[in-house]
């Protein structure tokens, strides 16, 4: 049995609009957009730990996003755009707040810049692995274990730019 | 498909990686050295899995009679060959995640994340969700 890629973030689109629904204003009106586009219904009843854990995780992918964006802006000759384009399909996958987090600056000297990248990612892998075992609904542990795993890539990806 | 059907369709996966990389570092000098760390990664998991499996008193899947040679007869082929097997291997254990739970999702989940790095090692690039085709 092979999982297709469109119907898992399906799934786990259906559980972050109910989060949305319940009471994650922050998510806003463009997860429901999310929704409507992969054709899926909002699950009826999620798991309330499951959507708190999406809200939680939608935070942290859209602040990593953030960092990217305005790395690539800053040291543009490092060519981070594959990486920014990973962080997008991730935030999108949990849900885009409708504010842009606040980030400090990025480092001007590019080796900091790079391992605070680096950092960064790994530290998310790990988080989204943890997240995956804490999941109550399969599908979204799936999301969040390949996610882990798409983070860690990015983690050696970005450290063989030093 | 219960878990222990998918830790056997991962076990089969482990023993044609057992295979395939000492037949690489065989046919490729420059590759020797990777396929050399590779088939020493795989032989542990393949260990562990073997373990997993005899404590749940199932009775492991063999390794195949043979394996297909003509897929590493030139160093492209082999490299694809290579990452082709990561991916399918980050494919079983994404599966395996979604029907366990605990530390056999925990184990899964670090399955996934070292089956995604090797696919890097042997050429692959950053995706966004490794083990979703």
């Amino acid at each position: 049995m092979v999982i297709s890629r469109r119907a898992l973030l399906a799934t786990g689109a259906a559980t972050v609009v109910v989060a949305a629904g319940l009471g994650g204003a922050a998510l806003g009106h463009r997860l429901d957009d999310l929704a409507r586009n992969v054709g899926i219904e909002p699950h009826k009843e999620p798991d309330p730990a499951d959507d708190r854990l999406i809200a939680r995780v939608a935070a942290d992918q859209n602040t990593l996003l953030a960092q990217v964006e305005a790395l690539a802006v800053k040291h543009a000759k490092l060519g981070l755009s594959p990486f920014v384009a990973i962080s997008t399909a991730h935030a999108k996958a949990v849900g885009v707040p409708a504010v842009v987090p606040d980030i400090a600056a990025p480092p001007a000297n590019r080796a900091k810049a790079v391992d605070a990248l680096v950092a960064a990612y790994s530290a998310a892998s790990k988080a989204r692995a943890a997240d995956s075992v804490k999941a109550a609904s399969p599908a979204l542990a799936r999301v969040l274990a390949s996610m882990s795993a798409g983070l860690a890539q990015c983690a050696r990806g970005v450290g063989e730019l030093r | 498909m219960t878990s222990t059907e998918t830790l056997q369709d991962w076990l089969a996966l482990e023993h044609e990686a057992v295979w395939l990389y000492p037949v690489i570092g065989a046919r490729f000098g420059a590759l020797a050295e990777r396929a050399r760390t590779s088939y020493d990664d795989h032989g542990t998991v393949r260990d562990g899995l073997l373990a997993r499996l005899h404590q749940l008193r199932v009775e492991p899947v063999p390794p195949a009679l043979s394996y297909d040679v003509v897929r590493v007869r030139n160093k492209a082929r082999a490299l694809a060959a290579a990452r082709q097997l990561e991916r399918d291997i980050a494919a079983v254990c994404l599966r395996l995640a979604g029907d366990s739970t605990g530390d056999l999702r925990t184990y899964a989940t670090r399955g996934l994340r070292r089956a995604a790095l090797a696919e890097l090692t042997w050429g692959g690039r950053p995706d966004a969700f490794p083990g979703l085709p």
